[in-house]
């Protein structure tokens, strides 16, 4: 696809997150890496899609490059229609405040704020107001109405993550980016934000792109990307835990 | 162990630069006022040798009064020197003669700035040239009685060449002469900015002293004589009520007087740089405090592999030693352009100090390092005793929430310090210890760190108050910067608090400064009914020529002039300052509450007393004093007057008549007049200052100039203190930056986050000003409270010496708090522009 055709797609059809050749370089000379090596993929919209591999296949770099947070070295990177290249530091963060919800593995909470303001934090910045409604909605459909006014060091791993959750799905963004978000949690916490996730999607029709190194975590998606030296190397739709893991095995060998 | 403080010290280069750079400006202080005190002790000791070094013996009376501004001594009768010059040995005699010479300048203004800075000063020529300090570079001595030679920097000042006319103020009024030559004082232009005229002999007693009589005899020895021999030959025959004493002798005396006058000025300027090194104090102490917080993960590492708790102690210990003694030798390289900088502000008020060579001592170096170096060890020492505390297990939690109240017992520690530092500071102000100035430093001090350790409770509620307009203005920045800073209240607080001092110290002068000029302001309007006040910029020494006064008495325009003089005296064996004041004219014009006696008909055998003075020496009306006089020795004088007001004429006044009696020289230091009815007060004005042109050193003012006049003396002396307070202000400002971006460091993982969730630069750049701010607020705040304190205090312990208004100037302090919030803004740049430009993934990415 030409970027010309891309822009001229509605944005009801156009990818949610997509990228062009995109290719990403660190460091120079003799010590250069290739994370990214040409990629091209696209993410529909309203559905729960999963970046998978084995460590150094450049899976985050591949998130971080789709959620605007690094620049590509060449190729190009795609917030539905808006070409990400074309747009200014500025621009860039006010797309990801506006635009795109947030889940990493640790460190999402700001620790002097409670519950309530790290949830409504993503609005604040961009002084709109929060929609008292929809914010009821997610915090009980999230079991988070008792936890409001605690601080993150108050509040479990588990729960530390379902507030983050909410966060990026308040922000009613066109695509959240989760990077690992079950890593630091046990098994039955770990679900419990999966399946949130994927009621997110199911329910309210968000899009969600995660990385993650689980079978278990990949099987909640409805699409596998599996990634190896920073090329795809194969996809899976429908995924479960078995065939995930299988899959794995193969691209190992 | 060493090893790893090197290595520490050299990864965080960066982060120890504030506390580098706060040190170096303290101790750079320090030692600029080590040199210029050396320095200027060496220039007026030099000065001195060289005027006396001629010298082998000198007679004088041995009459003295020992003020605090320098000996009085009577004059000695011309005759002396006929018999000195018989004694055998005896080379060379002159009589000295010496008195107030003031120049004008070719515009018609008076020279030179007697009252403040170097004399103005007029000497009887001598050919002797051991006795003559001055070299003749162009013209000739002074033959003829309109002769005069004056120093060269009054003729390039004036500008005078040999032959002009100029006019000279002595205590025969002004008077013209004719420059015959111009002089040199060694190398110098003039000898430390004096101004200089020379007359010839019998001139010089007329317009200096008295005819017939010298301030002192000095005689050179003939060859082979040594001068302890000379002085032993010449005591012999000296009449009665002289004294002799050797040209060493007088060279050490003067020498030793000169340091006395100069101490003030040297403890002056040491509390400064104490002042300066406090407030580097709480820098080193905070940021050695956050560099530990921040180190423990690697600290607890240490400790697990099995490094002992002194080895940490003295490890963390040993980083702040280095880093003294590098700032230290910095600052010592840097106190040599504080010192000049210091000696180009003294020339502005007319001291000028020789520019070749400043005094460097080994013992200035040898201070200010131990000063340095100690002070950061002792800053450092708690945060380092934190750091061998720190558990091994630390190694793996991470980051506690930082405990947010004080414990009980450092609580009342601090309330004790805080209390203590009252008690001492009251003892210091009120109960009149000796060494005043420390004990009152000391009392300061325990305040300052008092409320400094209480700080962090305030700090918290503060920012919760403070922050939310600015929460509510600013949005997410604002309201994070609010959190920012009460989250962390010990660290807020004791930044803060650095600033405190700056603040406080200016509050409290600002204080002190508005309450003396309402006080002085209070004085003039109730004790003068005058009109108009003539100034003559001097104090003791010179003035107005008393014509001035007995020719406007004779202008219609005046109902009244009244001339006030000043003198001094023993009485019961203290100095006092007495004051002549024109009994006839000054009970129209001076208010001095007389409730006994009357001041009018006041004679040559009289003298007023004020009321509380008269009590505590147990005398009433109509008793005899005896007062000791320079010139006329003991005099018995009855007193004719009690007055209640001792702020225009002190304990002690004689009348007119009295002060001509006993002192010879006798000048008018200000002239009050009270305008005729009848007249307009322009046009008295005009008249008054028709016969005032004629006097080049008569300043004629109506009253409100004159109490604005005074304001000005008082705020000049305020600016420079004003200039040296800014220097601890900046400091602070530097500790303030540094703690921010020690903060911004720490909080890599939370700004990274906010910027991936969409929080611009400039946000985050708002939010860290922001947050500079309500901490620059908050040292304000306490600085203000503690300024308001001490200024208070020092106002009610001067209530008897004149202090009897005390004024808070709400409009300084209110600059002072506008003042703050932008010295915030301004400290948070450059911590802020490193936050906005901080890579955000690097911050997210999974540890």
């Amino acid at each position: 696809m030409t970027s010309l055709d891309v822009q001229t797609i509605t944005p009801s059809t156009a990818p949610a997150s997509s990228a062009e050749l995109a290719t990403k370089e660190f460091g120079e000379g003799s010590t250069k890496v290739r994370a990214l090596d040409e990629i091209s993929v696209a993410f529909e919209p309203g559905r729960f899609s999963a970046i998978m591999g084995p460590s150094g296949s450049g899976k985050s770099t591949l998130l971080h490059c789709l959620a605007a947070l690094e620049p590509l070295t060449s190729g190009r990177a795609f917030i539905g229609g808006t070409d990400l290249s074309d747009l200014n530091d500025r621009e860039l963060t006010e797309l990801r405040r506006d635009r795109i919800g947030f889940v990493f593995q640790t460190f999402n909470l700001l620790p002097m704020l409670s519950a309530e303001k790290n949830i409504t934090l993503q609005r604040r910045l961009a002084r709109e107001k929060v929609d008292r409604e929809w914010f009821d909605t997610v915090v009980d459909s999230l079991e988070l109405r008792d936890r409001l006014h605690h601080r993150p060091s108050e509040l479990s791993g588990g729960q530390q993550q379902r507030v983050a959750v909410a966060r990026a799905l308040i922000n009613r963004p066109e695509t959240i980016f989760a990077d690992e978000p079950t890593g630091n949690l046990d098994s039955s916490s770990g679900q419990e934000v999966l399946d949130f996730l994927r009621r997110a999607v199911d329910e309210f029709g968000q899009t969600v792109v995660m990385v993650t190194h689980d079978p278990g975590a990949a099987a909640h998606a409805d699409r596998v990307v599996f990634l190896a030296d920073g090329r795809i190397v194969d996809e899976m739709a429908d995924p479960t835990t078995e065939l995930v893991l299988e899959k794995l095995k193969d691209l190992g060998s | 162990m060493f090893r790893l403080t090197l290595d520490s010290l050299l990864a965080r280069k960066f982060r120890l630069l504030s506390t580098t750079l706060s040190i170096t400006i303290g101790v750079a202080f320090l030692t600029g006022s080590f040199l210029l005190i050396d320095t200027m002790g060496r220039a007026f000791d030099d000065l001195l040798s060289d005027v006396n070094q001629g010298i082998d013996a000198e007679v004088r009376s041995s009459e003295v009064i020992e003020t605090g501004f320098g000996d009085i001594r009577g004059r000695i009768d011309a005759s002396v020197v006929d018999v000195v010059s018989e004694v055998e040995g005896v080379e060379a005699v002159e009589g000295v003669v010496v008195g107030y010479a003031q120049l004008v300048d070719t515009d018609g203004e008076a020279m030179g700035n007697p009252g403040q800075g170097a004399p103005t000063l007029g000497f009887a020529w001598t050919d002797i040239d051991e006795l003559n300090p001055m070299d003749l570079v162009d013209g000739t001595a002074p033959l003829a009685p309109t002769d005069v030679v004056i120093d060269r920097a009054s003729a390039k000042n004036g500008p005078f060449s040999v032959g002009d006319d100029i006019t000279v103020l002595t205590q025969a009024g002004p008077q013209t002469f004719v420059v015959s030559g111009i002089a040199t004082f060694g190398a110098a232009d003039s000898p430390l900015g004096a101004s200089i005229a020379i007359f010839e002999p019998e001139t010089a007693q007329r317009l200096l002293g008295e005819p017939g009589r010298y301030d002192m005899i000095d005689i050179v020895a003939a060859e082979g004589v040594s001068q302890s021999e000379l002085r032993d030959r010449v005591a012999a025959v000296a009449p009665a009520g002289t004294e002799v004493i050797t040209g060493e002798e007088l060279i050490a005396e003067s020498q030793n007087d000169i340091a006395e006058a100069l101490s003030f000025f040297n403890t002056f300027m040491l509390i400064f740089s104490g002042i300066a090194l406090f407030v580097a104090a709480f820098i080193i102490y905070n940021t050695f405090s956050i560099l530990v917080a921040q180190r423990t993960r690697e600290l607890a590492l240490l400790r697990s592999l099995g490094a002992r708790k002194r080895q940490v102690l003295l490890s963390v210990l040993g980083e702040a030693v280095v880093v003294g003694l590098v700032a230290s030798l910095i600052g010592i390289a840097a106190g040599a352009g504080v010192a000049v900088m210091l000696q180009r502000l003294l020339g502005v008020i007319g001291l000028e100090l020789p520019t070749d060579g400043l005094v460097f001592q080994p013992a200035t170096v040898v201070w200010s390092l131990v000063v340095g170096v100690g002070m950061t060890a002792v800053s450092a020492l708690a945060p380092s005793r934190r750091s061998a505390a720190v558990a091994p297990m630390e190694a793996i939690r991470s980051a506690a929430v930082e405990r947010t109240g004080l414990s009980l017992s450092r609580l009342a520690a601090s309330l004790i310090l805080l209390g203590g530092g009252i008690a001492v500071l009251g003892w210091g102000l009120f109960g009149e210890p000796s060494s005043t100035a420390l004990i009152i430093g000391i009392g300061a001090v325990g305040v300052f760190l008092g409320v400094a350790a209480l700080a962090p409770i305030v700090a918290t509620p503060f920012a919760d108050v403070v922050g939310r307009p600015i929460a509510w203005l600013r949005g997410v920045p604002g309201e994070l910067a609010r959190e920012n800073a009460m989250r962390n209240p010990r660290r807020t607080a004791t930044t803060a608090a650095a600033l405190m001092i700056g603040v406080g110290l200016v509050a409290t002068i600002s204080i002190f400064a508005a309450s003396a000029t309402a006080s002085i302001n209070k004085i003039i309007d109730d004790a003068i009914i005058g009109d108009l006040v003539i100034d003559s910029g001097t104090f003791g020494f010179g003035g107005l020529s008393p014509e001035l006064a007995t020719r406007l008495n004779e202008v219609p325009e005046v109902e009244a002039a009244s001339g006030v003089r000043l003198g001094f005296a023993d009485i019961d064996g203290e100095a006092q300052t007495v004051y002549g004041i024109d009994a006839e004219t000054s009970g129209r014009i001076i208010d001095v509450g007389v409730v006994a006696g009357s001041t009018e008909s006041m004679g040559v055998d009289n003298l007023a007393v004020f009321d509380e003075y008269a009590a505590e020496q147990g005398w009433s009306l109509g008793d005899t004093v005896e007062v000791m006089f320079a010139e006329t020795g003991a005099q018995e004088l009855t007193i004719a007057a009690i007055y209640q007001r001792d702020e225009l004429a002190g304990n002690v006044f004689i009348g007119n008549s009295a002060f001509e009696a006993n002192y010879p020289s006798v000048f008018d230091f200000q002239v009050y007049v009270l305008g005729a009815d009848g007249f307009t007060t322009t046009e008295v004005r005009s008249a008054v200052e028709a016969v005032a042109a004629d006097y080049a050193n008569a300043e004629v003012q109506d009253l409100s100039e004159y109490k604005q006049g005074q304001a000005d003396q008082i705020n000049q002396l305020l600016s420079f203190v004003y200039a040296l307070l800014f220097l601890a202000i900046i400091i602070a400002l530097i500790g303030i930056a540094n703690t921010l971006a020690l903060s911004v460091l720490e909080r890599t993982h939370e700004l990274g986050l906010l910027r991936a969730i969409g929080m611009t630069r400039r946000q985050l750049r708002s939010s860290i000003r922001w947050e500079s701010v309500l901490i620059a607020l908050l040292g304000t705040a306490l600085g203000a409270v503690i300024g308001v304190f001490f200024g208070w205090a020092i106002v009610e312990a001067l209530r008897d010496d004149g202090f009897s208004e005390l004024r808070f100037p709400v409009g300084q302090l209110l600059i002072a708090v506008v003042l703050a919030a932008i010295a915030g803004v301004v400290a948070a740049t450059l911590p802020a522009r490193r936050a906005a430009r901080m890579n955000v993934l690097g911050a997210v990415a999974a540890e």
